[in-house]
């Protein structure tokens, strides 16, 4: 062993520990419990193969609750931030008289702790002191029982989320329309198109790149959301709002069974696996068509 | 008529001038080229005629309308952008078409006009291919079918050649040259490059710090420079510039330097009397000074060491050192040996001298 192996085996060494003991080490035991009987007040840890995912898959929760919850929020969260970011992008990317200004207001929530901003939204959607239903009273309006029925939390998630989400889509196609070159534009004005050609036509194809990495780091990122819905709804009410790693999270240390939270989360990385391999593919086709 | 009028046309970036009090009359199908170094106003003047400029002052007329406030699309004009600003995700065909659908022209008309610009330019076979699977040519050939393809008023291109390798260069401008013929419409182009400006140009504009030079014929400014700069930029390899120093003696004026002097008769270079006395540049081209003694009285003779060749094949290049400066000369016959040190002989005809004051040519 050389001198230049040594010293590249010292740098990598103790990084190489870390991940070892804190990454592969838990997955694989976990892998490991996904197979056995293991709840934390019986733990045989008896073999019993797939029997832990079979019953995660035959779950009726999570079949129609968990699975439609995690995709449908994943699917809205990322369209809803693309297409404000993409205006909020696009604004910005004119010349107006305190556009700095705007845009450090803009970006005020990517400072913001998802868990507060959980928090904030929820008091905000409180049945008795939330300031929404104040101002709905106000404007002589019934109030709403936000968080006690499915459809009304989700929505509220889904808001904290995109409100959380919109500044990181608006900050990095802001960067993507800054790099784009002028001359296409320049000869779509030559050309006579209208804003709304130029746009559908030439910035849209231009920027598709920037937008399909946003898209994709996003989407993988949404799929294993965890606090602001545990902060807002805890999954409830009734499961009603459980995504993927609550689902896992609630059959292990709700529930106490080990074996299941850790068959529901192996089952979630695999799909995220899946799906993130696919979305590359189209990343990639994306990219070769933008060229 | 596209006749193009440029009047007192100024243009300020804050506290920055870019462009100088600007004249330029420009007749109907006239090909002219603005030329001159990185930064001198050649391309901002040709963005202001295309409208993606604002004007800081003057008028600039195309057709004897003023367009100062028209956007671009209003001007009639098409124009090749120097990395061709082809739509990179649009294949070739949709690049061409994309201005007429904008105009909303009828669609059997957008595929006749498409067809007869991929026929002039031979892009036939490339309709259905995206500008990143053609070669730097056939995307320049493209660039300029989405010219011709509107069939405008005026042709605009910002130095569209210079992104091509030489080879390729030389065979763009012979076809810019072919296409002038098949499709002649007012064209203006800019360019750094004096062959460029020299072989494309009806008449040639040449610009420096934002001020027009001189306008005229390629001929006219290769032959009668109005100052040293144009002087300097026309013409390869360029100019040779001494400083000498003019006195009076009898019939004649003496011109002198350190290792080097010659007489030119008063009375037929009368203009220099007013500079006795004084230094003043004295210009020749490489290709005037020919090797050997002066054949006659109105050649001057001038003595002085090779001090680098440079072979090009049919001629050769040399360096002669001439007192404290250096003279080059073009045209030696390829096959002399001439090492470093070798004294030598030439000949300037007096007619090829260019006198120079500061400003101007005297």
């Amino acid at each position: 062993m050389n001198e230049k192996t040594r010293f590249m085996l010292a740098l990598i060494t103790p990084a190489a520990l870390v991940l070892i003991l804190f990454q592969v080490v838990p997955i694989l035991t976990g892998a490991d419990a996904s197979f056995r009987n293991w709840t934390l007040h019986d733990p045989k840890r008896t073999w019993v193969g797939f029997a832990n995912y079979l019953h995660v898959l035959r779950d009726a929760e999570f079949r129609d609750i968990v699975l439609p919850n995690t995709f449908g929020f994943m699917i809205a969260t990322v369209a809803c931030s693309l297409v404000l970011g993409l205006a909020i992008a696009l604004m910005l990317n004119n010349r107006f008289p305190g556009r700095w200004l705007v845009q450090s207001f803009v970006l005020l929530p990517l400072m913001v702790a998802p868990v507060i901003a959980a928090i904030m939204i929820r008091w905000m959607f409180n049945d008795q002191f939330g300031v929404v239903n104040a101002a709905l009273e106000g404007l002589g309006l019934a109030p709403i029982s936000w968080l006690t029925q499915r459809w009304t939390t989700f929505a509220v998630i889904l808001l904290t989320d995109v409100w959380l989400w919109t500044p990181w889509f608006a900050l990095i196609l802001l960067a993507g329309l800054q790099s784009l070159p002028p001359e296409p534009f320049e000869a779509a004005r030559i050309d006579a198109a209208s804003a709304w050609r130029t746009f559908r036509y030439i910035t849209l194809p231009m920027l598709r790149p920037v937008m399909v990495v946003c898209i994709v780091i996003r989407a993988i990122d949404a799929f294993r959301t965890f606090d602001i819905v545990w902060t807002i709804s805890g999954g409830g009410p009734a499961r009603a709002t459980e995504l993927f790693s609550i689902y896992a999270y609630v059959e292990a240390f709700q529930f106490l069974n080990l074996a299941r939270g850790s068959a529901a989360a192996v089952i979630g990385a695999i799909v995220i696996v899946v799906f993130a391999l696919l979305l590359y593919r189209v990343l990639n086709r994306f990219v070769e068509v933008s060229k | 008529m596209a006749d193009i009028v440029l009047s007192n046309v100024h243009k300020v970036y804050g506290h920055v001038v870019a462009v100088t009090d600007i004249n330029l009359a420009i007749k109907d199908r006239e090909f002219v080229v603005l030329v001159g170094p990185s930064g001198c106003g050649k391309s901002t003047t040709l963005r202001m005629i295309a409208g993606l400029e604002e004007i800081s002052a003057g008028t600039i007329a195309i057709g004897g309308r003023v367009v100062n406030h028209l956007q671009p699309k209003d001007r009639d004009i098409a124009m090749v952008f120097q990395n061709y600003a082809l739509y990179r995700h649009m294949s070739v065909r949709d690049n061409l078409a994309f201005g007429l659908r904008n105009r909303r022209v009828p669609a059997d008309e957008i595929a006749a006009a498409v067809s007869r610009a991929a026929r002039i330019l031979s892009i036939e076979p490339l309709l259905d291919r995206r500008p990143h699977q053609l070669s730097g040519g056939q995307q320049q050939r493209v660039a300029l079918g989405r010219c011709i393809v509107r069939n405008p008023k005026v042709f605009l291109f910002d130095e569209p050649l210079s992104n091509l390798d030489a080879q390729l260069r030389a065979q763009m401008r012979l076809e810019l040259k072919e296409l002038r013929l098949r499709v002649p419409t007012t064209s203006i182009f800019v360019t750094h490059d004096q062959t460029e400006a020299m072989t494309l140009g009806d008449r040639i504009v040449v610009m420096k710090d934002g001020v027009v030079q001189q306008v005229g014929t390629p001929l006219e400014l290769y032959r009668k420079p109005a100052n040293r700069f144009v002087a300097s930029f026309i013409g390869s390899p360029s100019m040779n510039f001494i400083t000498l120093r003019v006195s009076a003696d009898g019939e004649h004026f003496a011109l002198a330097c350190h290792g080097w002097q010659f007489r030119l008769p008063a009375r037929r270079f009368p203009h220099l009397g007013s500079h006795v006395g004084r230094s003043i540049s004295v210009g020749v081209r490489p290709q005037h000074v020919r090797l050997g003694a002066p054949v006659n009285d109105d050649q001057i003779a001038l003595n002085g060491a090779v001090t680098v060749t440079e072979q090009l094949g049919d001629e050769q290049l040399l360096a002669v050192r001439l007192g404290d400066g250096e003279i080059r000369i073009a045209g030696a016959d390829p096959d002399l040996s001439l090492p470093t040190g070798t004294q030598i002989e030439a000949a300037i005809a007096t007619d090829h001298l260019h006198f120079f004051d500061e400003l101007e040519q005297i």
